[in-house]
């Protein structure tokens, strides 16, 4: 029995059998192939050039296409790197003659040109040396791409180990089969972990390095409530798990009761429970759970799901699914959120020399910087308002020129949208995201423009706090509860309120039923959050009351230490709620 | 019969010969059958290999020698240098024919 612990980001626990997956970096399964398969090897090799060319020219063509030539001109060069006479030659005949993967052979071939660059003594070309290793990439994410397709053949239920797993292959998870899954990589908000939440499946990332242990078919434990991974559990551990399995069963059956009950304090103030999703289908399930209309509509989904940049149909589309599962309840869509754990392949490419993606050009800014992009979507949302009660919401604005900017882009979308007669609604709600310090020092200022607030805490803390949470070397710094975070959202309360502006807190934080007594007691009256988080923290509103979470808030104030607030907060849920704490 | 063309130009990029010039420099030696080789000093580069090109690490006023052999061999020289003398400013250029008439 070994037991590995990791980061928790999606509950509940399960046991089943290991299928373990290929690392996509540079773990290569294997350096030679036997003399009768080179033919098979050097075919498999052949196709997967085709298909990375086919790649690369898509790029190049929507970057011609969004952002200009000089852009395309990069894809342009990446293409001609991949077709390269003497690079193929090369490779071929390490597959040939040395019966060599072509996994293998491609790295090799690949990494000696990257070495003679750098070797070269100057800057521009060490740099080049990127370029070369980003197809070494491309490659092996083909040749090894094949063997992910195992994951589209499931006939069992399985537990999905991996080195990494990419938001989209995470959407692509089969939800008959895959009971859980749990990597070596990643964080507590990266998008695959925010997924894993979506999909209810127990989750645990950020393992470290393990894979080397599993050699697939193993028996394991995913504890998506404590962070941990048994491999090999003893019968003692499995039947303590069964057991745990079946209690969280029955929890999840009883909060499931609630769905039709209102979410309202036993003094009878009533809060407004909204979903956060990424795909329309989620919408679905977010009524389902009770939920009162979306507050939070990730749309950088539809850029990530096809690798290409969607039309204004595409976003059109998903739009009106989203506000037919909602009918009479708000729609809150963010605008294009792109940022550096979620860059889908077509834009993350199109900004090639990025030194720090999290402070870089993303969200509001890239739209502002790639106005065709972001007429296209705005225009998508006008119209789709025309059958609901749409909002649209733009991330990380840093500053009022950029609020003012986007608006009056909007503005512009309601001019061409009126000369052009198409049915649109004119008059949507306009708010912003609060998850840039500056925003918080400026909300009054905020106040006045927009008409809604939404307090998105996951960039908040690491803006604050600058950490990045993606790190597992300082992830355990960022944390929720830190006591200058609840001063910010503190601040964010009472400019809203003096302007009369609503404010919703969406992100983790709004999840967690730990913090739900502190926000309420802080004077936030709506929540946005994952869906199956919804039952769990209706239970919470329902047993509370606005005085004594005026009291639980007033008390945390006080403390100095995030570790402090946080267990106060889960100790007073304890006392709220004993069996939500597992 | 072998037929032989050479032509001696100067980089006038700031980067040197990086890589968007080299890939324009493949996709024109492409459309041509002979061989073409670039020479920096001692050093030697097929011009219809991307990473051959990019070893070659002509710099901002490096002198190159273009030389061509076989079919079209003075055509192929007179197209690469006209990317050079254009000092390959339209990216867009190296997509289009450029074995067209001469100037």
């Amino acid at each position: 029995m070994q037991i590995k612990r990791g980061i928790a980001v999606s509950p509940g626990v399960v046991t089943g059998e290991v299928v373990v997956l290929g690392t996509e970096d540079f773990r290569i399964p294997q350096r030679f192939v036997s003399i009768d398969a080179v033919e098979t090897e050097l075919g498999r090799f052949r196709s997967t050039l085709d298909a990375v060319w086919e790649e690369i020219e898509e790029n190049e063509r929507l970057a011609r296409e969004q952002l200009g030539d000089q852009f395309g001109a990069i894809f342009g060069a990446h293409l001609q790197m991949a077709r390269d006479p003497k690079l193929i030659a090369e490779i071929e005949s390490l597959i040939s003659e040395k019966s060599l993967s072509p996994e293998y052979a491609s790295s090799r071939v690949l990494r000696r040109f990257a070495r003679d660059l750098q070797n070269l003594g100057n800057q521009y070309h060490a740099e080049r040396a990127v370029d070369i290793f980003d197809l070494e990439k491309r490659i092996l994410r083909h040749l090894l791409g094949e063997r992910r397709e195992e994951l589209l053949h499931l006939r069992a239920p399985v537990i999905v180990l991996a080195h990494n797993l990419t938001p989209s292959e995470t959407a692509g998870l089969d939800r008959e089969f895959v009971m859980g899954f749990a990597t070596e990589v990643g964080g507590h908000t990266s998008h695959t972990a925010i997924l894993a939440g979506a999909l209810e499946i127990p989750a645990v990332v950020g393992l470290g390095h393990f894979l080397s242990d599993v050699s697939g078919g193993e028996m394991v434990i995913i504890d998506g409530n404590h962070g941990e991974v048994i491999l090999e559990p003893d019968d003692e551990t499995l039947a303590k798990y069964r057991d745990l399995e079946e209690r969280v069963h029955s929890v999840t059956e009883r909060l499931a009761s609630l769905k039709t009950l209102p979410a309202e304090t036993i003094d009878g103030e009533s809060i407004t429970l909204l979903g956060n999703i990424e795909f329309p289908e989620e919408a679905e399930v977010c009524r389902e759970r009770g939920a009162k209309g979306i507050g939070l509509y990730r749309t950088e989904f539809l850029y990530l799901e096809r690798n290409q940049i969607p039309s204004e149909e595409d976003h059109y589309e998903a739009y009106r699914k989203v506000i037919a599962a909602a009918p009479d309840h708000p729609v809150t869509i963010r605008t294009l959120d792109v940022g550096a754990d979620k860059v889908p392949e077509t834009i993350g490419e199109l900004a090639p020399d990025v030194v720090n993606p999290q402070l870089g050009l993303r969200s509001v800014r890239l739209s502002l910087h790639n106005i065709p992009l972001f007429k296209t979507q705005l225009r998508a949302i006008l119209r789709a308002a025309v059958d609901g009660d749409v909002r649209v919401m733009f991330p990380l604005v840093s500053n009022l020129m950029e609020l003012r900017q986007a608006r009056m882009i909007l503005g512009d979308v309601i001019d061409d949208l009126e000369e052009q007669q198409v049915p649109f609604r004119r008059d949507v709600q306009v708010g912003i995201m609060v998850e840039v310090p500056a925003a918080v020092m400026l909300a009054e200022e905020f106040a006045q423009e927009v008409d809604f607030f939404s307090i998105g805490t996951n960039d908040l803390i690491q803006y604050t706090l600058a950490v990045d949470r993606a790190d597992p070397s300082v992830a355990n710094l960022y944390r929720s509860g830190d006591p200058s975070i609840l001063r910010l959202i503190r601040n964010v309360v009472s400019a809203a309120a003096k302007h009369d502006v609503a404010v919703t807190v969406c992100g983790q934080m709004s999840s967690d039923p730990v913090f739900i007594s502190l926000l309420i007691g802080m004077g936030i009256r709506q929540f946005s959050s994952t869906p199956h988080a919804i039952p769990e923290i209706k239970e919470v509103i329902r047993n509370l009351t606005i005085e004594s979470a005026e009291q639980i808030a007033a008390h945390a104030l006080t403390l100095d230490l995030a570790r402090d607030v946080e267990n106060y907060l889960r100790g007073e849920l304890h006392r709220i709620c004993p069996d939500l704490v597992l | 019969m072998t037929y032989t063309a050479q032509k001696t130009v100067r980089v006038g990029l700031e980067q040197g010969l990086h890589m968007v010039p080299c890939s324009l420099i493949v996709r024109t030696a492409e459309r041509f059958s002979c061989e073409i080789q670039i020479q920096k000093e001692d050093r030697s580069a097929d011009a219809k290999t991307m990473l051959d090109l990019l070893t070659l690490s002509a710099e901002n006023g490096s002198v190159l020698v273009l030389e061509a052999r076989g079919a079209e061999a003075g055509e192929a020289v007179k197209a690469l240098a006209r990317l050079f003398e254009s000092n390959f400013d339209d990216p867009a250029s190296g997509s289009q024919p450029a074995t067209g008439s001469d100037r």
